[in-house]
């Protein structure tokens, strides 16, 4: 038993594909995807039908084989992923860290606010972004992106409308595609925080996609830089954490707080850096619950859903979606196989 | 004792293990294991499911409660509760020995392997808690330093920003009891908070005003060689496996990220009689002609942060870039 199947599966892309993540306990030496709706038509652009990938570093991160149909036939032809200019495997044996950073052009202040750069990104990848020449302030956070284009790509977590101005230039770091929009590896994450609201229940709005769950208590970290210093924990009241109370949309939150007179949330200036005091965040609290003695009854929250937890399995191999990509395109069934050798790797293997 | 390896090409040359069983095994490089310093260690009982709950009941309201002698009874409280949740997770590794190891280049193999793999133990068990304190914690950007990034290097504006709101949110130090004493030893700084370091980080600590090195605390004895120093009220743990980003900064160096905390901040629950495990397979049940055996070890554990008001921390950057 040197070198057989570990792990085999299928999944089937919904309307909109999204990269899939599929742990492999046993770790993997050989992995290789079916696209099997595509193998079964022609398309006027051919499709990638089979992907391979091998371990020991043979396979580059975001490579591996490419069998690809011609256009309009059945014809297959093998090549590696980077060199037809689509995206392979990338397997990952470590809690992400950043990538190669890019070079991007402009930031827009705008709401949302839209980051100008070549890129092989796709939605949903967590970036960060640094040295944003004329947006210091956002320097060194972490973002979801959408609507991502080669050339182009959306911080919906970020409006940047009160902003001087926007950037002239910026680097940029992909640290993870996640599909549950969290990078740490350990969950419940912290945040950033770039909007909060003055009102009866503030409204919080992070630059990551929240995953937050009403009942569940934050803590705000909040220099004075930004403004808002009454939501800090020590300036509350009875110094009791804030209350999710509604989840408006995935960046999005209100909390159990009256902000109506607190000082205004504001990012600082551009100017400020590196010396002004950054970022607003915001960290887990646990979940509220309330005894009641007299009825012997516990109410808050879904006591089901916000443990501290792993985040993402690992190791895993990410299988990017899209026409030319192992993991397809809409509707598109894949099925995959993990292989692995028992004794060896592939770079040195046990005689048997 | 040397044995005689019998190579005859380098298709069959000894696998990469001493050929001498003796004296000249030398040790396995292990880093500082600093991430459990301090955290509280819970329990959790077979039977009770994965995950485990701790609770802390927030304090009563102390406004109002005076008694006007009319017979009319004070306005009850409703207690509320804050409940922390953490799930148990298994770890595990194994290592696979052909008998020819053990019959030709090598003996005392289990006895190696079974050391490596509790090293492996604590080694990962390590990281976990330090992934947990990376990923959950709120850190603040060090500015008080002079190296003109952002974050900046570490500077005592910014610990002594740390101590002020850990104690504004009436954190308590943990180096006061006896309990903790016989761990750390009160010599440096009594009464103080924790914060735990990159080794990357050794040369700025240095060089924080008020800075006191171990070397120079009034008595040595019970100090753990994990610590490095104290500064302001806070006694710093180095690790060389310490929570660090790469690339991220303003101009691109790698960000630390120092954790710094009191009493009660983060917890490690242990499933009772799996804390950890090790065990041997032999030849016959893992291999159809019983020549391959197998080691394995294995552990539960689940974390939390069990009191966000009770920790903090810095992002820094080094004086010179890293």
């Amino acid at each position: 038993m040197a070198f057989t199947i570990v792990s085999q599966g299928t999944f089937t892309q919904p309307a909109t594909a999204v990269n899939q993540v599929i742990p492999l306990p046993s770790g993997v030496d050989y992995f290789k995807t079916y696209n099997y709706t595509q193998m079964a038509t022609t398309q006027t652009t051919g499709r990638n039908v089979i992907g391979e990938w091998f371990g020991g570093g043979i396979s580059a991160v975001n490579d591996g084989i490419s069998w690809v149909k011609a256009n309009s036939a059945n014809t297959l032809t093998a090549s590696t992923f980077a060199t037809l200019g689509s995206t392979g495997f990338t397997y990952v044996t470590v809690a992400p860290s950043p990538q190669a950073a890019l070079t991007g052009t402009t930031i827009t202040a705008a709401n949302p606010a839209v980051a100008s750069v070549t890129n092989t990104y796709s939605n949903g990848d967590q970036v960060i972004i640094y040295n944003a020449v004329g947006m210091e302030q956002i320097s060194g956070m972490t973002f979801t992106i959408s609507s991502v284009s080669g050339s182009a790509f959306t911080l919906l977590g970020l409006n940047a409308s009160g902003f001087s101005a926007g950037a002239t230039s910026f680097l940029v770091r992909k640290v993870t595609s996640s599909p549950v929009g969290l990078i740490t590896p350990v969950a419940p994450s912290y945040l950033y925080v770039t909007a909060v609201t003055q009102a009866a229940q503030a409204q919080v709005t992070t630059s990551q996609q929240h995953g937050l769950v009403v009942g569940q208590k934050i803590e705000f970290t909040i220099p004075s830089s930004f403004g808002m210093v009454q939501l800090i924990n020590f300036n509350q009241p009875g110094s009791k954490p804030p209350i999710v109370v509604s989840i408006v949309d995935t960046y999005n939150f209100t909390i159990n707080v009256n902000t109506t007179n607190y000082t205004a949330f504001a990012f600082p200036a551009s100017s400020g850096s590196p010396t002004t005091q950054l970022f607003a965040t915001l960290a887990p609290a646990g979940q509220s619950a309330t005894f009641n003695p007299i009825t012997n009854v516990t109410t808050g929250y879904n006591f089901t859903t916000v443990p501290f937890r792993s985040n993402i399995f690992i190791p895993y191999m990410l299988v990017p979606s899209g026409a030319q990509n192992p993991g397809g395109s809409a509707s598109d069934v894949i099925v995959w196989q993990a292989y692995k050798m028992e004794t060896g790797t592939i770079n040195a293997p046990v005689p048997s | 004792m040397t044995f005689s390896t019998g190579i005859t090409g380098i298709q069959n040359m000894a696998p990469e293990l001493p050929v001498q069983a003796s004296e000249d095994l030398l040790s396995t490089p292990m880093f500082n294991l600093i991430h459990s310093f301090g955290v509280d260690l819970h329990h959790a009982e077979s039977y009770i499911g994965k995950t485990t709950r701790m609770s802390r009941f927030e304090r009563l309201s102390t406004e109002g409660g005076q008694l006007d002698g009319s017979g009319i009874d004070p306005a009850s409280e409703v207690p509320v509760r804050t409940d922390i949740d953490a799930t148990m997770e298994i770890y595990a590794k194994s290592i696979v020995t052909n008998e020819q190891v053990v019959l030709w280049e090598n003996s005392k193999t289990l006895t190696k392997f079974t050391a490596l793999l509790g090293q492996w133990l604590r080694e990962k068990e390590d990281l976990l808690m330090r992934d947990l304190f990376s990923s959950s914690v709120s850190y603040i950007n060090a500015t008080g330093g002079l190296n003109g990034d952002q974050p900046s290097n570490i500077s005592l504006n910014d610990v002594n920003n740390i101590e002020n709101i850990l104690l504004g949110n009436d954190a308590r130090s943990m180096l006061t009891n006896l309990e903790a004493t016989l761990k750390f030893a009160t010599a440096g700084v009594r009464d103080a908070f924790i914060a735990l370091a990159n080794t990357n980080l050794s040369a700025d600590l240095q060089k924080v005003q008020g800075v006191l090195l171990k070397s120079a605390y009034p008595t040595q004895e019970g100090i753990r060689p994990e610590e490095y120093c104290s500064i302001s009220r806070f006694r710093f743990f180095v690790s060389s496996k310490a929570a660090r980003t790469p690339g991220i900064s303003l101009k691109g160096n790698t960000v630390y990220t120092i954790p710094m905390y009191g009493l009660e901040a983060a917890a490690k629950v242990e499933q009772n009689n799996y804390t950890a495990v090790v065990g041997y397979r032999p030849p016959w049940v893992v291999s159809s002609v019983a020549q391959n055996s197998q080691l394995y070890a294995k552990f539960a554990i689940a974390r939390a942060i069990t009191n966000q008001n009770w920790i903090s921390g810095l992002n820094v950057t080094t004086f010179q870039p890293s």
